[in-house]
């Protein structure tokens, strides 16, 4: 091997490897490079005091909530994944106790973190207990009505998202089968407060 | 040797575009689990997706999808802006970890250069008969 020979033999091995170490730059980690939601100016709901706490003593479940509005895409803001993970209260639906759906999110898993808020969210079971405390010191108890697992692409807007005649709430997280990309289906929680009336319609 | 050489040029250009492929694609792909840009501060964006006309009168039927955050403030009861699609809350370590597959193939060009190169080296000098 001449010297030349030798030199474009170094140089390529050389920007393999440069090659081979940018690559694992290139693209960040999907848990890191996207900012959290941040809370628009003015985003204290005008019907009252703001859920800041959870609690679902059958799943052992205890966390804060931060408000959540609406993403860019015209879907719903998640929580921030991070290590700390909480859930999240829409914030353009009721606060916990007024009537209508109250909607509150989890993930189910938060990447390299581990476990999300709502992990275990699929085991609660009719019945199961759910208690939303507010900014007011106030707090509102619910009780499990239906657990549903849909797929994302089949999501019930209306079952969730539909007008009811009661306080209720709806805890939304991901399920169903775990791929690289994500989840394929959807867990949702129904829950209608102490004391209401009848069952609706996207309690099947 | 001048096919030597031009052939260390080919196997250094096909690593670079084989090392450089995949971030092009996970940019592209990877999904991200948190939505970014999200809220309009004072100046909501002209949309062309009509929002609903009242808080309270939200058709079942359709799905108003809301491009941005909506100025107004939020109903008393009821839900007054209906998200589009499902919610993304789940992010599993599969999807955080797309930039390893740009390195395995940096990697293993990498390995196979210096393999191949050496390899070459020795026969060589082998058939130099030094």
């Amino acid at each position: 091997m001449t010297a030349f020979s030798r030199r474009a033999f170094t140089a390529a091995a050389l920007a393999s490897v440069l090659t081979a170490c940018g690559g694992g730059t290139a693209a960040p980690p999907a848990a890191t490079a996207t900012p959290p939601p941040k809370p628009a100016a003015g985003s204290r709901p005008a019907s009252g005091p703001a859920p800041v706490r959870l609690l679902i003593p059958a799943i052992g479940v205890d966390t804060p909530v931060m408000p959540l509005g609406l993403a860019a895409d015209g879907t719903v803001q998640v929580p921030p994944v991070e290590a700390d993970d909480r859930a999240g209260w829409y914030r353009h639906s009721p606060v916990p106790g007024r009537t209508g759906p109250s909607v509150l999110l989890g993930h189910v898993t938060v990447g390299r973190y581990g476990d999300g808020v709502f992990r275990h969210l699929g085991r609660l079971r009719p019945g199961d207990r759910i208690e939303a405390r507010l900014e007011n010191g106030t707090a509102a108890a619910f009780a499990v009505t239906a657990v549903r697992t849909v797929p994302k692409n089949d999501f019930p807007v209306d079952d969730v998202y539909g007008n009811v005649a009661r306080p209720e709430v709806r805890l939304i997280t991901c399920g169903g089968a775990r791929t690289a990309d994500g989840y394929a289906d959807n867990v949702i929680v129904f829950a209608v407060q102490d004391g209401a009336g009848s069952p609706t319609s996207g309690e099947r | 040797m001048r096919r030597t050489v031009l052939g260390l040029l080919a196997l250094t250009g096909t690593a670079v575009l084989m090392g450089t492929g995949p971030a092009f694609a996970d940019g592209a792909t990877t999904p991200s689990p948190v939505p970014s840009a999200a809220e309009p501060t004072t100046h909501p964006e002209a949309s062309d997706t009509p929002k609903p006309a009242a808080p309270a009168e939200r058709s079942r039927p359709a799905r108003p999808a809301p491009s941005a955050e909506p100025t107004r403030a939020p109903a008393r009861d009821q839900v007054s802006v209906v998200p589009s699609g499902a919610p993304d809350t789940g992010v599993t370590t599969g999807s955080t970890g797309s930039g390893t597959g740009g390195t395995v193939i940096g990697a293993g060009a990498a390995a196979v250069l210096l393999v191949g190169g050496g390899t070459v080296f020795v026969v060589r000098r082998r058939a130099s008969g030094a």
